[in-house]
């Protein structure tokens, strides 16, 4: 997951590598997933989020649709 | 060898909070030898600790050796993506784990980071739990389900 300074650099970027653009976030959804994904990471009681949980996540952060598709 | 059977949750679970505490309290990320001293064990209880640690994806081995890359999202190596807080540097292996080390720490913080095309400088600040500072676009290359496909790559 990079960040870059515009459309038109993930544009260049991704045409300099050949492959096929992914899918955008604003650095406030990038906060907010980053939040909901780390906060506890340092709690003795932390275990990683169950397959709805992260479905959960991402679609309270905007990031719907086949791009963010956890299952099969 | 070190039996699968002796690594314990209680172990797994030592070695872990042992590994994410040192990451955050002092910015360095420990490897095997210093945290089998830390803690008292062998060496080789603690690499198949983090074996198996990494097998539940709870952090990244280095590819060719039992040493830590990332223990999500604290960086064991310098990277494009700087995280100052607390009077430290922190490293994130991307942009969402540089996000994730102010998230786990809890503390207002300055990104610097370099847009993945054109290298230029990118800056991104957190305060008080908010972004009050930001440049930029995040780009996923990878789609979700594939994620931990290659997380390198990703």
């Amino acid at each position: 997951m990079l960040l870059f300074r515009g459309e038109e650099h993930i544009d260049r970027w991704c045409q300099s590598r050949d492959i096929k653009r992914g899918a955008t976030l604003t650095p406030e959804q990038g906060w907010q997933l980053a939040d909901g994904w780390y906060k506890e990471k340092l709690k003795p009681e932390w275990r990683r989020h169950t397959l709805e949980e992260t479905e959960a996540l991402l679609a309270s952060v905007g990031l719907i649709g086949s791009f963010w598709n956890l299952r099969d | 060898m070190v039996q699968t059977s002796d690594t314990s949750d209680a172990v797994l679970r030592q070695v872990r909070l042992f590994v994410f505490r040192q990451a955050a309290d002092t910015a360095r990320v420990p490897q095997p030898r210093e945290i089998a001293a830390a803690l008292g064990r062998p060496q080789s209880e603690v690499e198949e600790a983090l074996r198996q640690l990494a097998a539940g994806k709870v952090l990244i081995l280095a590819p060719n050796d039992g040493n830590i890359w990332a223990a999500n999202p604290f960086c064991a190596v310098p990277s494009p993506f700087r995280v100052e807080t607390r009077g430290k540097t922190y490293w994130g292996i991307c942009i969402w784990d540089a996000l994730g080390i102010v998230a786990t720490l809890g503390a207002d913080a300055v990104i610097r980071a370099a847009c993945g095309d054109c290298s230029e400088p990118l800056l991104l600040k957190i305060k008080a739990g908010k972004l009050t500072r930001s440049e930029g676009i995040i780009h996923f290359a990878v789609p979700a389900h594939h994620w931990w496909d290659n997380i390198g790559y990703t």
